[in-house]
C-alpha cells in the first residue's frame, strides 16, 4: 500500500476521542471514503502491525481531518502522535451527491464522513438537514464537540441503545420530503435506516468493516450483499466503504 | 512473486516492475462466497485472516485470466477438498498456455475437513501430489506446505513429483475476545510474529530435499527476503508485509543489501555462515 508522511496541523481530544487535522496535498477526498493511517513509530516496529482505516471527516483543501474514537492500541498510539501521520490517499467509493433535499442521519464516531458530505452538498446548494445521535453514555465532551462540529445539526438524545434507531427515525420524520437519505452509524442504526426508508428514497450507507491491504486483495473487509438474486461477500475497500442500502443482504 | 491470497487484481499497479511473477488467489472448483465476517484480527506484529478461498471457481478464473497478465508468469494456487479435485484443476490448467505453474494449496487453515487440512498426513499429501503430477505432466508444480509436519510433507511431495516447496502457510491461530468471553476469530496467522517459524522450516526442508524452496512467512523488508534465502529458499513471497509495506521498497531495501554486500541473489541461497560463538549481538 503507497503511504505518505503528512504533517499534523491540529490534535484536540476530547474525552475518548481525538479530532485530528493533518496537510494534504494529494487527490481530493470524496465524501465517505476512507484513509488508512498509522503513526511512524509503529510503522517502523511493525507492531500494532496493521494501518487503521477511518473515513474522512473534513477537508479544506489544504488540511485533512479524522475523527477518531480511542479505542486499542492503534489509536492510542495515534493519539500520542505529535509530529506526523503516514496516510494512504483517500480510498473507496463514497456517498452519490445527486439532488436534495437529503437527511444525514449519523451516530456516535461514525458520524465523521457526514462533515464531509455536509460540506460538499452546502458548496453546491443542495439542501440538507443532519439528524445526530448522542448516546446519554457519551462523555459531555462528545455532545459539545458534535454540536461545534456540526452547528446545523438536529442533535437527538438516546439513553436506551436498542431503540435509539427507533427513536432516531422519528425525529427524521417523513421520509417522503427528501430525495435521499445517506446514513453512518453503529450497525443497528444503519439497519433502521434501511427499513423505514428504503422503499420509499435512495437510500446510501456508510459500513464500518476490518480492513487489512485496503486494495482489494485480501478480502477481509467482507459486507454481505445480493448479487444477481444470490447472497455473496462484497469488500467494503473497492465497493464501499458507501453502498446502496437494497445491495446489502442484512 | 506474491503469496497466494494477497495480492488482488486491483493492486497491480503497484507491483509492475517488482515481482518476477503474479500469483492469484486460490481457485477451487466451484465458486465459494468465503467465510461470514468478521474474517480479520489483529495480533502482535501479525494479522489472523478466516477468508475461507472466495473465490468464483476455475470456470469463472479462466475466462477472467487475461486480466492476470501484466507481462509475469501467471502462478495458478489452486485448492480442493479431495484428492480427485485437485487432480481435476490441474488437468483443467494443463493446456492453458497462459499459466505458468500450479501451487498446490496443501495447507489453507480456514477451510478445514474435521479439523485437518491436507498437511495433517505425509501419505496424503503424497497422494495428492502424485496425483496432481500425473494431470500436470508438462508445467512446473509447487506444493505449499504447513508448518506443521513440513519435514516429512516436504519429503513426501518431492517423492511425488513436486518441482518446488513453497513454506510456509499461515499458522492456525485463535484471537479471543476477553470483554465479550467469546472466540473472535478462528483462523491462519501470517505477518513478522511468525517469521523465524518460517525461516526454520525453510532452513530444515531446504537442507534435505533437492527442489527449490521458496520462502514465505512475515516478509516484510529485504532483508528479510536476504535471511529467507540465506536459510534455504530460492525464491520469496511477500503475503501480508505488502499490505503495510510498498513491495517495491521491499524490492529495493533487497536490491540495496545486494549492491552493499557485492553479492548477487542467486549466490544467498543456502549461504548461511556456521554460527561463531564469539560473534556480536544481532542488530535488528
Amino acid at each position: 500500500m503507497r503511504l505518505q508522511r503528512a504533517e499534523i496541523l491540529s490534535r484536540e481530544r476530547f474525552g475518548n476521542h481525538l479530532l485530528l487535522r493533518y496537510r494534504w496535498n494529494g487527490c481530493i477526498p470524496q465524501p465517505g471514503q476512507f484513509v488508512m493511517v498509522r503513526t511512524r513509530s509503529f510503522a517502523a516496529a511493525l507492531d500494532p502491525f496493521l494501518c487503521r482505516p477511518f473515513f474522512v471527516h473534513d477537508y479544506d483543501g489544504e488540511s485533512a481531518a479524522l475523527l477518531v474514537e480511542i479505542r486499542g492500541r492503534g489509536t492510542s498510539l495515534l493519539a500520542g502522535e505529535e509530529e506526523e501521520v503516514v496516510v494512504s490517499e483517500p480510498l473507496g467509493r463514497g456517498f452519490d451527491i445527486g439532488n436534495g433535499p437529503v437527511a444525514l442521519v449519523g451516530g456516535g464516531v461514525w458520524v465523521s464522513p457526514l462533515k464531509l458530505l455536509s460540506r460538499r452538498l452546502a458548496g453546491r446548494g443542495i439542501p440538507h438537514e443532519l439528524y445526530l445521535e448522542i448516546p446519554s453514555t457519551a462523555p459531555e465532551a462528545y455532545g459539545d464537540v458534535i454540536s461545534r462540529i456540526f452547528p446545523d445539526a438536529d442533535l437527538v438524545p438516546t439513553d436506551d441503545p436498542e431503540r435509539a434507531p427507533e427513536k432516531l427515525l422519528a425525529r427524521v420524520g417523513d421520509l417522503s420530503r427528501y430525495s435521499a437519505v445517506c446514513a453512518s452509524g453503529p450497525l443497528s442504526t444503519l439497519a433502521a435506516v434501511k427499513r423505514a426508508a428504503c422503499e420509499q428514497v435512495c437510500v446510501q450507507l456508510a459500513v464500518r468493516e476490518r480492513m487489512a491491504c485496503a486494495n482489494g486483495s485480501c478480502h477481509g473487509c467482507a459486507v454481505p450483499v445480493w448479487d444477481g438474486g444470490g447472497r455473496t461477500y462484497a469488500r467494503a475497500c473497492i465497493s464501499g466503504p458507501v453502498f446502496l442500502a437494497e445491495v446489502l443482504a442484512w | 512473486m506474491p503469496a497466494a491470497g494477497t495480492l488482488g487484481r486491483e493492486a497491480f499497479g503497484e507491483v509492475k516492475g517488482v515481482y518476477g511473477a503474479i500469483l492469484p488467489k486460490t481457485v477451487t472448483p466451484k465458486p465459494r462466497a468465503g467465510n461470514p465476517p468478521p474474517r480479520l484480527a489483529e495480533a502482535p506484529a501479525g494479522i489472523i485472516n478466516s477468508i475461507g478461498l472466495q473465490n468464483p471457481g476455475i470456470e469463472r478464473f479462466l475466462e477472467d485470466l487475461d486480466d492476470y497478465d501484466i507481462g509475469l508468469p501467471i502462478i495458478v494456487s489452486v485448492a480442493g477438498d479431495t484428492v480427485a479435485e485437485f487432480a481435476e484443476l490441474c488437468a483443467r490448467l494443463a493446456g492453458e498456455s497462459r499459466v505458468a505453474a500450479v501451487e498446490l494449496n496443501l495447507s489453507c487453515p480456514n477451510t478445514e475437513r474435521g479439523g485437518t487440512t491436507f498437511c495433517a498426513r505425509a501419505e496424503t499429501i503424497s497422494e495428492v501430489v502424485a496425483a496432481c503430477r500425473t494431470a500436470l505432466p508438462d508445467k512446473p508444480l509447487f506444493a505449499k506446505l504447513a508448518n506443521e509436519g513440513a519435514l516429512n510433507n516436504a519429503l513426501a511431495s518431492e517423492e511425488a513429483g513436486a518441482d518446488a516447496l513453497t513454506l510456509i502457510n499461515t499458522i492456525s491461530a485463535l484471537a479471543v475476545d476477553p470483554h465479550t468471553r467469546r472466540i473472535f476469530l478462528k483462523g491462519g496467522l501470517s505477518g513478522p510474529a511468525i517469521k523465524p517459524v518460517a525461516l526454520r522450516a525453510v532452513y530444515e526442508v531446504s537442507r534435505v530435499v533437492s527442489v527449490p524452496v521458496i520462502g514465505c512467512g512475515g516478509v516484510t523488508s529485504g532483508t528479510d527476503a536476504v535471511a529467507f534465502m540465506l536459510a534455504g529458499a530460492s525464491a520469496v513471497q511477500v503475503g501480508s508485509g505488502g499490505f503495510v509495506r510498498e513491495p517495491g521498497e521491499i524490492l529495493e531495501e533487497f536490491a540495496v543489501y545486494l549492491r552493499d554486500n557485492e553479492l548477487k541473489a542467486q549466490n544467498l541461497t543456502s549461504a548461511l555462515r556456521s554460527r561463531d560463538e564469539s560473534q556480536e549481538a544481532m542488530l535488528y
